[in-house]
């Protein structure tokens, strides 16, 4: 039976990866309402870019910092010559980007096969944190993702060009009526929504097996915290995030993995039959 | 002679399949302040967005200061100098008055805002207030401030006096003759109110069936009552 501490800090490693994936799947949402069916796998492009570097001799390092930039550059060319000419038709974006993501699987599996990889272990070490050891790359992760979600933010509420993506969020026409270049905004939401995840694939790609289909078991959630956490507002992933990761977490550890994912998705469903825009929803503007 | 401003020229435009406009050509000379008149739902505010290039023009040119402007993302109207106060102000309702200002002007400086508030006093006592936390007064005064604060050359404004008290709209209509006089800018002006159109306008001009049906200086326009009741009356 593995310690409080441990219990406590593997839930809130989860909730953090959760979290980074969440929130590039809300931005891109709440500014260019795009539903990115996609998103799964930029996350595995992420690990698969960690996978080449390996593969090619070069360290965990360099994919670590490849992966986004990587990423977050495929993201821009997709959101050009894909993106921008379905994202004003709900049903077209989740055609386009669900096509997009069996086209990236399946050149996954023409390139490196249908298997499974490995990535080795960046840091071996491990810290004694209340008695108990504990993976010291693990709270590497915690403190990478932390800082990213926290940049973001800064990002987003502290500067001008983030209160201009906020004010397209609210009110996409006025906002463009006021001079801001909203097709700009959209290249670099979506460039930055996919590098966020890339870099989610790449800092979680030496604690599992990757193969072409790991994308999946990341959107379902990530899609469920956002839901839980109200559609529409760049704060609302933290707070689902930290619900449906602990939630599943704690779950997995006490019970198994297959009743953690019934129980968050039927805590899911229930908090949105309760609070219909999630938990920080805003009432839809009546008419 | 100068060109003028804005043109206009043959535009068609409106919503679906059904076309609001229809063949609609206006020129606005450079320092003018045009009133736009008609009944409710003859077209005035789909003017003002088709101008805006939310709508799209379906035949026509729409030039400004020598931009073609046909089918332009509205960032780019906005870019080419024309300020836009929606009707309904569509201020942000979570945003701080400062920062509903600077959506205005994302390179505005502090000198900028205090201008702006300059306009307004009362945006300067309540600049912390977020936008929704206003009266509709005002929140027409901070959109008006929001699309000056971008120092346009063209000024549209849809209905600014629409449910809001009579001393804001007569501030309203001070300020707009204010910067009209000051910056010699070019106002376009959608109203219904006849104190502010006469307080504020040069020329009238009457929307019906689509296009324009007539132009007249506003000073003949309270001689003319047949006028009135023609292009306003229900
Ligand atoms: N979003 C819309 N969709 C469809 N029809 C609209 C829309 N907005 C306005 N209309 C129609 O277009 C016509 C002109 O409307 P509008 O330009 O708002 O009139 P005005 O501003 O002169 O009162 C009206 O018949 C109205 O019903
Ligand atoms: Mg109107």
């Amino acid at each position: 039976m593995s310690s409080v501490a441990t219990i406590v800090l593997d839930a809130s490693n989860y909730a953090l990866i959760l979290l980074l994936i969440a929130l590039g799947l809300a931005i891109i949402f709440g500014l260019m309402n795009v539903i990115n069916l996609a998103h799964g796998e930029f996350l595995m492009l992420g690990a698969y870019t960690v996978l080449s570097i390996q593969m090619a001799g070069g360290p965990f390092w360099l994919g670590l910092i490849a992966a986004p930039l990587a990423v977050g550059l495929f993201g821009l060319v997709i959101e050009e010559v894909v993106i921008r000419r379905v994202y004003h038709r709900v049903l077209d974006t989740i055609l386009a980007t669900w096509g997009l993501s069996l086209l990236l699987k399946q050149s996954i599996v023409l390139v490196f096969g249908p298997g499974s990889h490995s990535i080795e272990d960046p840091i071996s070490a491990s810290v004694m944190i209340f008695g108990a050891p504990y993976p010291a790359y693990r709270l590497f992760i915690m403190a990478i993702s932390l800082l990213v979600v926290t940049a973001t933010f800064l990002f987003f509420f502290k500067t001008r060009i983030g209160l201009a993506a906020r004010g397209v969020i609210a009110n996409r026409n006025m906002a463009a009526c006021l001079g801001i270049n909203t097709r700009n905004l959209d290249r670099m939401t979506f460039s930055l929504g996919a590098a966020l995840a890339g870099l989610a694939g790449a800092v979680i790609a030496p604690l599992i097996s990757l193969d072409p289909h790991l994308g999946l078991g990341y959107l379902v959630p990530a899609f469920l915290a956002i839901l839980v956490g109200g559609l529409g507002s760049i704060m609302a992933p933290v707070v689902g995030a930290a619900g449906v990761g602990v939630t599943e977490n704690l779950a997995a550890t006490f019970l198994s993995p297959v009743y953690a994912q019934l129980i968050v998705f039927i805590t899911a469903v229930l908090v949105i039959r309760l609070a219909p825009g999630g938990l920080l929803g805003k009432k839809r503007r009546q008419t | 002679m100068d060109k003028p401003v804005l043109e206009l020229d043959g535009i068609s435009a409106g919503y679906g399949t059904g076309l609001v406009l229809q063949d609609l050509s206006l020129t606005v000379d450079r320092g003018e302040v045009l009133g736009i008149m008609g009944r409710n739902g003859v077209g005035k505010s789909t003017l003002l967005k088709t101008l805006m290039g939310l709508l799209k023009v379906r035949s026509g040119r729409l030039t400004f200061s020598g931009h073609d402007l046909t089918n332009a993302p509205s960032y780019r109207v906005a870019a080419a100098g024309v300020g836009y106060v929606p009707q309904g102000r569509e201020v942000f309702p979570d945003f701080t008055i400062r920062q509903n200002l600077i959506m205005g002007n994302l390179k505005a400086r502090n000198d900028d805002i205090d201008a702006a508030m300059d306009l307004f006093p009362v945006l300067r006592e309540r600049a912390r207030a977020t936008g929704g936390s206003l009266s509709g007064g005002q929140q027409q005064q901070l959109a008006i401030a929001r699309a000056l604060i971008g120092r346009p050359a063209l000024l549209v404004l849809d209905e600014p006096s629409e449910g809001i008290q009579p001393s804001i709209v007569r501030e309203i209509g001070t300020t707009l003759k204010q910067v009209s006089a000051e910056k010699g800018m070019t106002i376009m002006l959608v109203e219904q109110n006849m104190d502010m159109i006469t307080q504020c306008c040069d020329r009238v001009v009457f929307l019906e069936g689509g296009r324009i049906a007539t132009s007249v200086p506003a000073a003949q326009l309270l001689e003319s009552p047949a006028l009135l009741n023609k292009y306003m009356a229900f």
